[in-house]
């Protein structure tokens, strides 16, 4: 896990994060992009709701973008500015055809193990923007509580 | 982090989840204690967790498939607003078995009667 750089003017703080595409790393990842987040959340719930829709981005990221392959780098990057936090998630994969895979989230009651996650983060961020044919992803959650970065 | 209490009374099994239930070893772990039992009623006690992602939540769709195959009834008891907004968010609850706080409160009837088995696992 590496932070590649920090600027931490006001208001807006931001940082960068690279790390392997493979899940053990995933979970440090996870570990760091939270430490740097939660502060800033206003409740639990908004914590968990950021924590759980990064998760699925990044599960995506290793999973799909890099096939578990820690050979592979995952970027991110987080901003956090006094009215929303914005994440942005890019691997080096091929992307996906993101329209199919709104349409197959948006079908009914999904009774197999997979293809929930694009639905959970759309449905707990309030921008989601897929970029390079969906190998990028920007996450963007309005603060509940405006309060001044720290 | 997942930490799984099982507490086992005759047919009745309840695995006391706290903390998260997500991809990786937290998951894997929570499948394999659920796939261990062979009591006709399981049950998941979600009260204490905090957060789960799609590949857990896909988990408790996999152990409600695989329980209705094995002639088992699965329910989840006790599962926190969270976990009940999660399955909501994820249109599962049609489709999985969320019982009400007081269901989960079966062993408290049974408090008079040793439990069978009582460990815990984390992971």
């Amino acid at each position: 896990m590496q932070e590649t750089s920090q600027v931490a003017t006001q208001p807006r703080i931001s940082r960068e994060f690279t790390f392997p595409g493979d899940l053990e790393s995933m979970v440090a990842a996870r570990q760091a992009l939270m430490s740097f987040i939660a502060p800033y959340c206003s409740s639990e719930i908004e914590e968990i709701d950021i924590f759980v829709a990064l998760q699925e981005a990044l599960a995506n990221a290793v999973l799909h973008g890099c096939q578990n392959d820690s050979s592979k780098t995952i970027y991110c990057s987080v901003e956090i500015d006094p009215g929303a936090f914005t994440i942005i998630i890019r691997d080096p994969g091929p992307g996906f055809d993101v329209d199919a895979a709104m349409q197959s989230t948006e079908a009914g009651a999904n009774t197999t193990t997979h293809g929930r996650g694009i639905r959970l983060i759309r449905s707990l961020m309030d921008e989601v923007a897929y970029r390079n044919g969906g190998s990028e992803v920007q996450l963007r959650k309005s603060r509940a509580a405006a309060s001044s970065v720290a | 982090m997942l930490k799984v209490d099982i507490h086992a009374v005759l047919h009745t099994v309840t695995l006391h989840c706290s903390g998260r239930i997500v991809l990786g070893m937290e998951a894997e772990m929570l499948r394999c204690m659920a796939e261990a039992r062979n009591e006709a009623y399981l049950m998941l006690d979600l009260s204490e967790i905090r957060a789960m992602d799609a590949a857990g939540l896909g988990l408790l769709v996999e152990l409600h498939c695989r329980a209705l195959c094995r002639d088992q009834v699965l329910t989840i008891v006790k599962a926190s607003r969270r976990v009940r907004r999660l399955i909501a968010l994820a249109n599962l609850h049609s489709v999985l078995d969320v019982a009400e706080a007081g269901v989960g409160d079966l062993e408290d009837g049974d408090e008079a009667r040793p439990p069978l088995v009582r460990h815990s696992l984390s992971a």
